[in-house]
């Protein structure tokens, strides 16, 4: 990887995920966008991994030699946006 | 709990075009869309649109945009708008935080009987030193902000990424009174239309083709004062000492596009990989029918294209969600459906759309042989 | 250079691709040149010329193709192209001078008598030009088509103003 990519850039910025810690949960055993997010918290703020997936995705590609369709995704769950608590007690449950 | 016959996520062209089609066989249908006016993209599309004259071609995209909401109004169709889908549950509850004005929201689950999809794409981001600054965002967002909002992002304009969208919004900087000081693709060659490429050359923006972005400089304010690009190697990466440096206050970034999921992976609906169209999309058959019965998609966030193929799709989907209410006869809904097959052909025909069609012919495909028929989840 | 590299093609290599029209058409005053060169589906230009010369048909990837001599150099289609890809060329505009038209976008729009910059395909500035007809009816849609009056050897050459200048 080129010497333009520091291991000090930003890369899930809701979580402020480093490309270096995103590399390190790669050396320690994950395999995917979820086993990253499972060990440094990328993905897993106020965006979901809207902006940050494609970045965490390239970088296990090209740490692992992997092919996009084989890196996984982020997972989905509700909220799938965000919501307050109010809102959430609020609501009328059926 | 209330009820409604077709549930539609997004007002974009694909949920309009749906909802229109659907409301105009008789079912009784809700819209819901996250943003604070109604038509997706299309209303900052101030160009004239490609296409035929079915499409509107040669009409501005808001224009095209005013049109689908009469359209929707007279078909009887409600809009949700600042109204966000939370959630999917199992029998088809549709969790909605419906925007009730002054501020105030209310959490709604609404049971449908079909549910339509069309969520649409987000855009792709790209990184290099400094690609967290401000003044650095998509160009999608610096099109919202000049042709909805009338606010130039900034004076002097980077762009990265020479598809339409890249071109389209560098053209219309300029349009607003920015100047595009670059435009910097790092394929070989640019990827879009080269009418919208001969536009940015004739006023004068030059080219960079096989080059990137390595770093957006920033000011004590942190703001970005210079951008640095510089060519890269058959792997894209930047080779060391081609570097340029551009005086610019912005750069935005048009690296693509992928579609929005989440509501079908909730559903679990089967999904494919295809970086022609974005990356992970639901699978559908003809009837733009996911692997799970009565859940339909259209548009972008089932393979990323342009505003016409999302209007045609999103027309089968209603079409095809309405005929499975028994609203339009199996007959007239098939003509129908044929006829919009047909034009969708046309619009994927040609250097630039064969791929798009070969790639939808192999979802239908894929679907037909790993799904068949769509089942009851 | 290629036109995926440059964005463009120049007059010649555009002859390669498109019909334009012949010496003895120029002679006869202004005429369409149309400068689309992939096969996108469009079709807006076949419907917009009311003299019926601009042939599309199926399917509407085709380029279009331009009947000199239907053509009445009117420039409806200059506004009417989404690609804004259209101009017209009058190489009899005057013994020495000839007019270019081209679909213009962008503020300010100039007036007629305006002393401007004419540029050529890459942006570049190649000469002084007149603004002699501004075009900009209801029909338009936005699109007001500029006449500028310029050196008749580039003809071929000019296909727009520099912007943001007036006067």
């Amino acid at each position: 990887m080129s010497e333009y990519f520091s291991d000090d850039m930003l890369v899930c910025r809701c979580e402020e995920i480093t490309a270096g810690e995103i590399k390190r949960a790669i050396a320690e055993g994950a395999r995917d966008v979820t086993g990253v997010k499972r060990r440094v918290r990328a993905g897993m703020g106020l965006c979901q991994g809207r902006t940050c997936e494609k970045l965490v995705q390239q970088i296990l590609c090209a740490e692992l030699g992997l092919a996009p369709d084989s890196v996984g995704h982020s997972s989905a769950r509700p909220p799938v946006r965000p919501l307050t608590f109010g809102e959430l007690a609020e609501g009328v449950v059926e | 709990m209330l009820s409604r016959d077709i549930v539609i996520i997004g007002a974009g062209p694909a949920g309009l075009a749906a909802s229109i089609e659907a409301g105009k066989a008789g079912a009784d249908v809700l819209v819901a869309d996250l943003n604070m006016k109604p038509g997706g993209q299309l209303f900052k599309q101030i160009h004239k649109f490609f296409g035929s004259s079915e499409h509107h071609s040669g009409t501005r995209g808001t224009d095209i945009g005013i049109r689908l909401l009469k359209e929707a109004e007279n078909a009887g169709v409600e809009i949700w708008l600042r109204s966000a889908v939370i959630g999917i549950f199992p029998g088809n509850k549709v969790a909605i935080r419906k925007d009730l004005g002054d501020g105030k929201t209310e959490l709604i689950t609404l049971l449908a009987k079909k549910i339509i999809m069309a969520t649409g794409a987000s855009e792709n981001v790209v990184r290099f030193k400094g690609w967290t600054s401000p003044g650095v965002m998509g160009a999608g967002a610096a099109q919202t902000m000049v042709n909805v909002n009338h606010v130039k992002p900034g004076k002097k304009i980077v762009m990265v990424g020479s598809g339409n969208v890249g071109l389209i919004v560098s053209y219309q900087l300029m349009q607003a009174g920015c100047e595009v000081v670059a435009v910097v693709e790092a394929a070989p060659g640019i990827g879009g239309y080269a009418v919208h490429a001969a536009k940015i050359c004739r006023a004068g923006v030059p080219i960079y083709t096989k080059h990137t972005v390595v770093e957006a400089v920033t000011d004590e304010d942190g703001c970005v004062k210079e951008v640095v690009i510089a060519e890269v190697d058959g792997k894209f990466n930047p080779v060391a000492g081609t570097e340029k440096r551009l005086e610019a206050d912005t750069v935005t970034i048009a690296a693509g596009l992928k579609p929005v999921v989440e509501l079908p992976r909730l559903l679990n609906c089967d999904f494919s990989y295809h970086g022609l169209f974005g990356g992970w999309i639901p699978l559908h058959n003809k009837n733009m029918e996911t692997s799970v019965a009565g859940i339909y998609v259209a548009g972008d966030s089932t393979g990323v294209e342009e505003a016409n193929t999302a209007l045609e799709e999103g027309r089968i989907a209603g079409i095809a969600a309405a005929e499975s209410l028994g609203l339009i006869p199996a007959d007239r809904a098939d003509a129908r459906k044929k006829e919009i097959w047909g034009r969708l052909e046309s619009l994927r025909m040609g250097p630039f759309g064969e791929k798009r069609l070969k790639g939808k012919e192999a979802i239908l495909k894929e679907y037909k042989e790993r799904i068949g028929l769509p089942s009851v989840r | 250079m290629s036109l995926i590299q440059a964005g463009y093609l120049e007059y010649e290599e555009l002859a390669e691709v498109q019909t334009l029209p012949d010496r003895e058409r120029y002679a006869q005053g202004p005429v369409a040149v149309i400068e689309c060169v992939q096969e996108i589906p469009c079709n807006p230009c076949e419907a917009a010329c009311k003299s019926s010369a601009i042939r599309i048909g199926e399917p509407i990837t085709n380029l279009p193709v331009l009947a000199a001599d239907k053509c009445t150099g009117c420039g409806v289609c200059v506004a009417k192209c989404p690609g804004l890809a259209i101009f017209i060329v009058n190489k009899t505009y005057s013994d020495t001078t000839a007019s270019v038209a081209f679909p213009f976008e962008y503020f300010p729009v100039p007036e007629e008598g305006d002393a401007v910059k004419a540029v050529n395909r890459k942006g570049n500035v190649v000469c002084d030009a007149v603004v002699r007809r501004v075009m900009n009816p209801k029909g338009f849609d936005h699109t007001p088509v500029v006449t500028v009056e310029i050196p008749k050897e580039l003809a071929d050459e000019v296909r727009g103003i520099q912007r943001g200048q007036k006067g």
